[in-house]
């Protein structure tokens, strides 16, 4: 009888294992970058120049520690983060820790969509034509494909961020600047650039990542026996969105920074959002940088505004037990998708009804999320800790020293720059 | 006692004094209760962990006087020290925030609340509370007025509909509560939830199964997952479970695994079952060969009717397919087909060569899944038979099959999975 054999033999099994697992970390990673992300790096290089490029360094490190143990519960428990929250801390804090940051998730999904207004009106196409065509591309892709397809999409996404490193390399830095810049800590005293430090930090380490990839990991079905192979997609996906970060500073600290130093005359050009080091960059480094900088911003802001309200349903749900998942029909999964489409809602209203002090919005989203990572960092540090949870793979005495460093520096910096923001509001100035 | 019913969260905290002779001395605050007997339908709270200055301890119930509603007054002062964690349950600590399979509502669902109630004198868990008032009521809405806080929607599932996750026994009882409650799910609703749990959940709740009702739910899992759970759940066991497997599928599931586990797998299993099972796996997936199963009815021509309606009550409980039956020679070529209505209708003294229909629709083991799937349509079948050249039977593709086989995964998610027919009928009840 002829038989033909479907087994797979050999090395491509281990080839496959690796593909299988890859995913959520690079994706989490490059969906970092957001449009926030974009206007905070091309802020920080056209002010400070290629010297603020080895704060990348620390801020790589602390992202890695912070991501790898998000994978690690994920793999080892099965569980999301708000579920485990929510068996370890109870309800309460979890409710507490929820409002801020849904609360936080919808205003920082506005301010996505408001990037996509931006980029589009580079393009001259209306904000009130490309971010209600967004809003629903967004909700359809999620909706309507399957977790692979879905997935699919977000890593050639990820894949789009090259634009950056195209655009830095089209400005023509000064390499030995850059280098000097990039591995020779330099401080500066004005508060300014302290400020510019922390708001890297703010932008880069966030709640919303640690919670979305946690729920990615689960969903995807990896186990602790793949974990070794996912943890090397969490690491490199945090090297590879720094990477893009990099290049984003390179952009404006070769171009904007640079030029406002040749003429102290003239007013320095200001980066306020992340579309005007888009168009700052067409006099300086050409239309082509331009264009690639806008679609970058574009690309970013449709990428997050999936992934935010994304990871808003999945805490809604976790926490209250209610069936969660992209894999779901939507009457399987009603509270799952109504929280999805909720918060795609609102952030669309946000940014198309007049009147509304969009940059206000902003700014009380940065500061929730402020205040919420330290405790999220600490809870999770908790729970990564508990051998009954984690059994073997707790932390390590070195990986906790690290881990704690991180969480003290990270959560005393973002607090620092909460209290900065609120105490104007208290202070009668006189 | 006045005390009817109410739930954990209101009573946690409250204070605890103790009613003696000479008045009241307050002890402390209610901080947990105490199950010893987890697997009684409505298990019996046992004690309560009242945490003093000095540390925790334990009252027994019965020096409970009441619960009223600032206070909880007891006849003793309690001295004993709380049992250890893994040597009774308590409800807070182990219950409260944690999931659970609501085998009414079918699917997985986290406590938040938890309702007891005072019958015949002691206090039984009687409900839990997994709708959003108790949600609220745990972040202190029930301070609402009453008319607000009474129309936020409730949802309560009766205890004995709960089947827990993590085995609650003590570590010496070996018996579980999901053992009893999970077999009454339907296999494809059991296999919804059991994805819907992490990885260790999952295998616990397969190990927690009998291999038959573990059998079928792992056929409605996803690859991947049942992947995962055939290595939890060890190989002895995973082998086990698979010999209880529809053929097809546990081909499907042993193709998937590295060549070295299901040599280990095979080894495990009865040999007959092995070599079945090993010629399955070496069939391409979307071919009627890898499609088929080895479970159907057949029947040699010379039989009479009555003989083989005898034969099909002895064998059915074992055999998935009996609406056709094949008649086969000596030598296992395929010779005829009957369905069981023919069956029915012919008289006891009949043979079974002079009723059955000799010119049989066939694929053979190279026909693609579309191909398989015409033929059925075509033909208004309930399955197909393969035979390979010689024109010996080897299986049958059976009609749900041939249709998961050739659906698009678009379409398939559109769809509630798709679970046997004959599975339905066999359990009477279900939609």
């Amino acid at each position: 009888m002829a038989v033909s054999l479907t087994r797979r033999r050999g090395f491509l099994p281990a080839l496959l294992g690796l593909l299988a697992i890859v995913g959520p970390g690079i994706i989490t990673a490059s969906a970092d970058n957001d449009v926030g992300g974009i206007a905070t790096y091309s802020q920080a290089g056209a002010q400070y120049g290629y010297k603020i490029l080895w704060v990348l360094i620390p801020i790589t490190i602390a992202l890695v520690v912070v991501q790898e143990m998000a994978a690690r519960m994920g793999a080892v428990t099965g569980k999301g983060l708000s579920g485990l929250i929510r068996e370890n801390f109870g309800v309460r804090w979890t409710a507490i820790l929820g409002l801020a940051f849904v609360s936080s998730n919808v205003f920082t999904t506005a301010a996505e969509f408001a990037g996509v207004a931006a980029a589009a009106e580079i393009f001259h196409v209306s904000r009130f034509l490309a971010v209600p065509i967004v809003g629903l591309l967004v909700f359809f892709l999620i909706l309507r494909a399957n977790r692979k397809i879905t997935e699919r999409v977000f890593l050639v996404s990820s894949a789009l961020y090259f634009s950056y490193v195209i655009s830095g390399l089209k400005s023509q830095p000064h390499w030995p600047d850059v280098w000097r810049g990039f591995f020779v800590p330099s401080f500066q005293t004005d508060s300014g650039y302290l400020w510019m430090v922390i708001a890297l930090v703010g932008t880069t380490i966030s709640p919303w990542m640690c919670f979305y990839l946690q729920a990615a990991i689960v969903e995807k079905g990896v186990r602790v026996r793949d974990y070794a192979l996912s943890r090397i997609d969490v690491v490199f996906g945090c090297f590879v969105t720094d990477f893009m970060s990099f290049f984003m500073i390179l952009c404006t600290a070769a171009t904007i920074f640079v030029f406002n130093a040749s003429h102290p005359h003239l007013a320095p050009i200001a980066i306020n959002q992340a579309s005007d080091a888009a168009i700052a960059l067409k006099p300086l480094a050409g239309e082509f940088a331009e264009v690639l900088f806008a679609l970058g911003i574009l690309n970013a802001g449709i990428f997050t505004a999936s992934i935010l309200p994304l990871s808003t349903a999945y805490y809604i749900c976790e926490a209250g037990g209610f069936e969660a998942g992209v894999d779901n029909r939507f009457r399987d999964a009603p509270v799952f998708f109504t929280a999805y489409a909720t918060v795609i809602a609102i952030g669309v209203g946000l940014v198309l009804l007049p009147g509304v002090p969009l940059l206000s919005v902003i700014l009380i989203s940065q500061i929730v999320s402020g205040i919420l990572l330290p405790f999220l960092l600490v809870f999770m540090l908790i729970m990564v800790n508990k051998r009954s949870l984690m059994g073997e793979h707790v932390n390590s005495l070195a990986f906790n020293i690290i881990a704690w460093a991180t969480a003290i520096i990270v959560g005393a910096l973002t607090l620092l720059s909460v209290y900065e923001t609120i105490a104007p509001l208290f202070i009668k100035s006189g | 006692m006045g005390f009817h019913e109410g739930f954990l969260s209101e009573i946690v905290g409250k204070t605890a004094v103790v009613v003696g002779p000479s008045g009241q001395i307050t002890i402390g605050r209610v901080t947990d209760f105490v199950v010893t007997q987890p697997h009684d339908t409505f298990p019996k709270i046992d004690s309560l962990i009242i945490k003093a200055r000095s540390g925790h301890y334990l009252a027994p119930s019965d020096t409970l006087v009441d619960i009223e509603p600032n206070r909880v007054s007891l006849s003793a002062a309690p001295t004993e020290a709380p049992p250890p964690e893994d040597q009774a349950l308590y409800l807070v600590e182990d219950l409260l925030d944690k999931q659970i399979v609501d085998v009414e509502g079918r699917k997985l669902v986290r406590i938040n609340d938890i309702e007891i109630a005072r019958t015949g004198g002691t206090l039984r868990v009687v409900a839990a509370d997994i709708g959003l008032s108790g949600l609220l009521r745990r972040l202190g809405a029930n301070r609402l007025p009453a008319p607000v806080f009474d129309r936020i929607p409730r949802r309560m599932i009766s205890w004995n509909d709960v089947a827990p996750i993590d085995d609650l026994s003590p570590s010496d009882v070996r018996l579980s509560v999901s053992q009893r409650q999970l077999p009454r799910l339907h296999p494809s609703d059991l296999a919804e939830i059991i994805s819907d749990l992490s990885t260790n959940d999952a295998a616990r709740v397969i190990t927690h199964l009998d291999d038959e009702t573990a059998a079928d739910a792992l056929e409605h899992l996803e690859p991947d997952m049942q992947k995962t759970i055939i290595e939890e759940v060890g190989t002895e066991r995973a082998a086990d479970i698979i010999e209880e497997m529809d053929s097809d599928d546990a081909a499907d599931l042993l193709s998937d695994l590295p060549e070295e586990q299901q040599k280990e797998l095979l080894s495990a299993m009865e040999p007959e079952r092995a070599v079945e099972l090993r010629e399955l796996t070496e069939y391409e997936e979307d071919t009627a060969g890898g499609l088929m199963t080895t479970d159907y009815m057949w029947i040699y021509p010379h039989r009479t009717v009555a003989a083989t309606i005898d034969k099909i009550r002895e064998l059915a409980p074992e055999t998935e397919f009996i609406y056709y039956l094949y008649v086969l020679d000596q030598s296992e070529k395929l010779l005829g087909v009957l369905s069981l209505r023919n069956l029915l209708l012919g008289k006891p003294t009949d043979t079974i060569h002079n009723i059955m229909e000799r010119d049989v629709v066939h694929v053979d083991t190279e026909t693609s899944a579309q191909d398989v799937a015409g033929t059925i349509a075509r033909y208004d079948l309930l399955a197909c038979p393969v035979v390979d050249e010689k024109g010996m039977m080897l299986g049958i593709v059976t009609v749900d099959d041939a249709i998961d086989a050739i659906l698009p995964e678009r379409v398939k998610r559109q769809l509630p999975r798709f679970t046997r027919k004959h599975k339905h009928q066999e359990r009477a009840g279900v939609a």
